[in-house]
Parts: C-alpha cells; sequence; structure tokens
C-alpha cells in the first residue's frame, strides 16, 4: 500500500506480491504484465469484503491493463463473482478502492459507471415479454435523460450492437421466445449499446452449447482487438486458456497466480487449488494449454 | 404489437366513457324527476371517485409488478391497505364524528404501516423488494385481523367492517371531506405522474435489480420511491374506499396483452382502463341488489375468470 504513489512501480510491486504466495518455484515468473505506459483499467487496491463476519477478500490488489483480455477462475465459492460485482459498483468493498480508469468507483454516479463498465450475468430472466429490440434498448438507459427518448444515435447503437452479436434477425422477437444462446447474445448486446471500456462477463457461456460458445467467446476475442478491456468469469478452464492473454486463479479470496495461461494452467496448480489431478496438454494449433480428467481406472488394475 | 396501440387505446378510451355515462345514468333515482339535481351531484362525485380510485389502483398494482418483477403483486401486497382499514376501523369504532374521520384515521394508518414495512425490509441499510414483499405480506394479515378485533370489541357491525374490507363508492361527502377528496384527487394524479416519469426505470427492474444496477439505474432510489409513492396513493384511496380487490391486480395484465410490458404505455393505459373497469363494477354492484353490494364482490366476480382466462392462455 506504501506503493500507492510511486505510479507504475507501486503497481508492479503490488502484482509481484500477489504471485508470490502459492506459485510454484519451478515456473519462471511472467514478465511484468503492466509495461511502464499501459494504461490502467481496472485497478484493486487494498480491497476487503466479506458477506458476514469473515473476509473474503482482505486487502486484495489487482491491476487490469487497458486492453487486456483477462479470465478468472477459481473454484466455487473462490470469490469470482464477488469480485465483479465489487469491480461493477454492485457491492460496497469495507476497505480499500476500486478505480475504473484511475477513476474512484464509489465518486462515481451508477449511470457513469453504466458507461464505463458493462457487465453480463449468468442469469438474466425477465418478468415480463420485452422485444428484443427494447430489451437491447436498456443498454442506451445511461445515456438517456429521465424524460428524453432514444434518438437516431441509440438506434444506431442498438442495431450495430445487434449486428455485432449476429442476432439483428431477432430484432423484432419476444425475449422470453428465443433461446438460451441467442437470449445471451441478446444480453451481450445490451451490454454493448451501453459502449463501455470495460466489458465483464460472469459464467456467461456456462449454460450454452459448444457452437454458442465458441461464438460468443469469439465475439469478446474481436471486441478485445477492437481495444475494449474483457474480464471473463468461467468455470470452463479449456475456454479461458483458448481465449484469454491472462488468467487470474482465485482461491478463497487470494490471488493464487495471475499470469499467462501457460503459467496458471498447470497441473500443479490445479491440484493446490481445485484438488483434483489432471493432465494438461497443449492445443495441437494454438499450444495453448488445454486440461483432461484423468481416465477412471477399474479399481486394482493400477 | 406497434401497429394494434392506436385501436387499443380508441377501446380503452370509449370503455372509459361508456362506463362514465352509464355511472350517471343509471342508479336507484333514475335520471328524471323532483331532487334530481342532488341526485347528479351524488352521482358525479361518486364518479370522480370511481375515477381516482379506479386510475390509482390499476396505476399502483402495474409500477409494483414491474418493481418487484412478480405479475402477481398488487396494490395491497405492501400492507398498507389493511392499515388504512385498521385505521379507518379505529376510527369508527373510538369516535363518533367518523363520517369526517375515518379517511383521516385511514390515511394514519396507511403512514404507520408504510414505516412498519419499511423498516421490516430495511437489512444492513437496503431496502430489497423481496423484503418489501414479505413484510408487507406479514403485516396483511396482521391488519386484517386487527380490524376485526376492533370492529368487533367495538360492537360495530358486520357490515360496517365488510364495506371497510372489501370496497364501495359510497362514501358520504361533508363539506369537510369534500376538501378531503378534492387535495386527494390532485395529490394521486401528481403521484401517478411521478411513477410514469419513472417508467423507464421499472422496464429496466423488470430484469432483476442487479442487472438493472449494471444499466445504471439505482434501484434503491427507485424501490424507495416507487413503494413511498404507492403507499401514500393507496392509503389515501383505501381511507375512502375501503380495500377494492382485483382491479390494481388483473386491469394491468389486461393493459400489458393489448399494449405490450412498456411502462410508458402500461401506465396510462392502466389508469384509464382501472377507472373504466371500477365504474363498471360500481354501476353492477349498486344495480344488482337493492342497497348495493360490496365492491370487491363484483370485482371478484368479474376479475377472476379473466385471470383464470390469462394464466391458461400462458401455460
Amino acid at each position: 500500500m506504501n506503493g500507492r504513489d510511486k505510479g507504475i512501480e507501486g503497481q508492479r510491486d503490488r502484482v509481484a506480491e500477489q504471485r508470490i504466495p502459492a506459485l510454484d518455484p519451478s515456473i519462471p515468473r511472467s514478465l511484468d504484465p503492466l509495461p511502464a505506459g499501459t494504461r490502467t483499467a481496472i485497478e484493486l487496491s487494498g480491497l476487503s469484503f466479506g458477506y458476514g463476519e469473515k473476509l473474503l477478500f482482505a486487502g486484495f490488489n489487482l491491476d487490469v491493463a487497458s486492453g487486456d483480455f483477462l479470465g478468472i477462475i477459481g473454484p466455487n465459492g473462490a470469490g469470482k463473482s464477488t469480485l465483479l460485482k465489487l469491480v461493477a459498483g454492485l457491492l460496497k468493498p469495507s476497505q480499500g478502492a476500486v478505480r475504473i480508469g484511475k477513476r474512484d468507483l464509489h465518486a462515481l454516479a451508477r449511470r457513469e459507471v453504466a458507461r464505463e463498465v458493462g457487465v453480463v450475468l449468468q442469469e438474466n430472466p425477465f418478468a415480463f415479454d420485452y422485444s428484443v429490440r427494447d430489451v437491447v434498448m436498456m443498454g442506451r438507459n445511461p445515456y438517456l435523460r429521465r424524460f428524453q427518448s432514444p434518438g437516431k444515435r441509440d438506434r444506431d447503437a442498438v442495431n450495430s450492437a445487434l449486428e455485432f452479436v449476429d442476432a439483428a434477425f431477432l430484432r423484432d422477437k419476444r425475449i422470453n421466445s428465443i433461446s438460451a444462446g441467442e437470449r445471451q447474445r441478446v444480453v451481450l448486446a445490451r451490454a454493448l449499446a451501453q459502449e463501455p471500456g470495460i466489458l465483464m462477463l460472469d459464467e456467461a457461456t456456462s449454460h450454452l452449447d459448444i457452437a454458442h460458445q465458441q461464438l460468443i467467446a469469439r465475439i469478446l476475442s474481436q471486441l478485445n482487438r477492437q481495444g475494449k478491456t474483457i474480464v471473463l468469469l468461467s468455470h470452463d478452464l479449456n475456454l479461458a486458456a483458448l481465449y484469454c492473454s491472462r488468467i487470474l486463479l482465485l482461491d478463497r479470496g487470494k490471488a493464487v497466480a495471475c499470469d499467462v495461461p501457460e503459467r496458471v494452467i498447470t497441473a500443479e496448480l490445479i491440484r493446490n487449488v481445485y484438488g483434483v489431478d489432471s493432465i494438461v496438454t497443449r492445443h495441437p494449433q494454438t499450444g495453448r494449454p488445454q486440461v483432461m480428467l484423468p481416465g477412471e481406472q477399474p479399481a486394482g488394475s493400477g | 404489437m406497434r401497429r394494434r396501440i392506436v385501436p387499443a387505446w380508441v377501446g380503452l378510451v370509449l370503455l372509459f366513457l361508456s362506463a362514465s355515462a352509464l355511472s350517471i345514468a343509471v342508479g336507484p333515482g333514475g335520471i328524471t324527476g323532483a331532487g334530481m339535481s342532488s341526485v347528479m351531484n351524488l352521482r358525479l362525485l361518486r364518479l370522480a371517485l370511481g375515477v381516482i380510485a379506479g386510475g390509482v389502483l390499476a396505476v399502483v398494482g402495474a409500477s409494483l409488478q414491474g418493481l418487484l418483477q412478480n405479475p402477481l403483486a398488487d396494490p395491497f401486497t405492501m400492507g398498507v391497505a389493511s392499515g388504512a382499514a385498521l385505521g379507518a376501523s379505529l376510527t369508527l369504532v373510538l369516535g363518533r364524528t367518523a363520517g369526517t374521520f375515518a379517511p383521516v384515521g385511514g390515511f394514519a394508518g396507511a403512514l404507520v404501516t408504510m414505516l412498519v414495512v419499511y423498516a421490516l425490509a430495511r437489512v444492513r441499510g437496503r431496502v430489497t423488494v423481496t423484503g418489501l414483499v414479505l413484510a408487507g405480506v406479514i403485516m396483511s394479515f396482521l391488519f386484517s385481523s386487527l380490524v376485526m378485533l376492533a370492529m368487533i370489541l367495538g360492537r360495530r357491525t358486520l357490515g360496517e367492517a365488510i364495506y371497510m374490507m372489501m370496497g364501495h363508492l359510497g362514501p358520504v361527502f361533508t363539506g369537510r371531506t369534500m376538501w378531503l377528496f378534492v387535495a386527494v384527487a390532485v395529490v394521486s394524479i401528481a403521484g401517478c405522474a411521478w411513477l410514469f416519469s419513472m417508467s423507464r426505470s421499472l422496464d429496466i427492474m423488470s430484469s432483476g435489480e442487479e442487472a438493472a444496477e449494471t444499466l445504471g439505474v439505482d434501484t434503491q432510489q427507485v424501490t424507495k420511491t416507487v413503494f413511498v409513492i404507492s403507499s401514500v396513493l393507496v392509503g389515501m384511496v383505501v381511507s375512502f374506499t375501503g380495500a377494492i380487490s382485483f382491479v390494481g391486480l388483473v386491469v394491468p395484465h389486461l393493459v400489458r396483452m393489448l399494449f405490450g410490458p412498456e411502462h410508458r404505455r402500461v401506465l396510462p393505459g392502466s389508469f384509464v382502463a382501472g377507472a373504466g373497469i371500477l365504474l363498471l363494477s360500481d354501476v353492477l354492484a349498486r344495480n344488482i341488489v337493492p342497497g348495493g353490494l360490496p365492491l370487491s364482490i363484483v370485482t371478484a366476480l368479474v376479475g377472476v375468470p379473466f385471470f383464470v382466462y390469462l394464466l391458461r392462455r400462458r401455460l
């Protein structure tokens, strides 16, 4: 925390601190992911938060560089969703600060946060049957005053968001009459209509078939290439390893590792954190790590 | 959906106008004869009260269904109506000049209930919609029993209690309550307009509180504002008319079938449809049986089959 005022130096120190505790010493430490001159999109410093008496996060630090594609993985209860809610301002930390592009989150109005951070949640129930167009238009809310009707600028944003996720044909359908995969794309389009610099997804692909998972992941990659900062929470280690440029491995509110996929998706760390043995291979085309569970041996054969 | 909006509006306005005409024309006194001007005055007042009560109940019902993301919510879910009934009953039991003070007692009861429900629903500084529903439903049960208790201990007739709990449009306006009613009408219109101004936030709340927050809606502020406005409006109306059921539950669904779910159409549509349907129910209630029926009997007889039809259409 004393490094707070030292700028990039301080950030380096904090990032380094996080990697030390549980990292296997045989794994080389990565280069600093935030070289001088990189803009920071999300900065958590000295963050503490707990749901009851017990703290889930105590003095948690994290920097996400602008333009990063960060995957957050970890067992159930590791604090992935809580971390997302803290960054989106849905939860308030008991201590520490969340900064979005150098601005303190809790000094910003909800509308201002919504222009910076778009969020796709896992479950998206709709109590009433709005049209897809109306749902995506909800993403323009942070730009509209109370009595202001959506204008051309807003309709354009809605249309291009729908086209970007390949869902323009759903425009006049009702949200409760389309498939789960289509609905998740529509909700993603709604987040894009917010025109945020940062996009965060909480298990947004876990209910979907592999075609839809791939489609969403490709859309995210494309957005990332256009400069958006993406934070993807996932239980799907292989999907995260394929698409993310960095992966944060969380365990009970601690950052076990935060590095390129090759250094985080390892049999060693998976055993330490998840408590399962696994086989980690390389993707034949990209060289990214891919995880398999060992085959079940018949009793006594081993 | 879009091209059906104009005909739907025409239909609603026609419903409202014909209900108003019937409400003035039909009644035990006929439409001509001696003493007609005082009969007409009474009927015009009844019309005004019906419009305000029906409109407010339907608009509040629609707003609460949106806020609570629950199609079964109605103006009485928050417990305010039974609090108002309790306040009015206590005034009847304790005071002599009941005609004048029952609305005041009712409104006081509504405000007290609102504060109690709010306090119960507030956990660690946040008011959640689930908390409001739970606290409201619980207080409703409590206050409904207390109404009966007050009526029995106060040796009032069961008839008075029934009208208090099941609604009517026939309160006697003396000079003083007349002004009170004018004030209530003005505040009701203002409150409905305020709810209308929150249409977009209510739309967004229907995809869940957390999602709404990420879309820039201050859900705490919306929840608190809608709760307070709804409670004040329902408290005022129920103090005059007693608890009229089903209008606030069924009318918003009818209007959504016509206009789709967007609140900027559903709220004004609900006001017009609610007023029209309540006036029609009142015409039936006071002409089927000599002396008139409590309104909720009619609204339930009409509302239940319609609601069953609605639910079955969804299955």
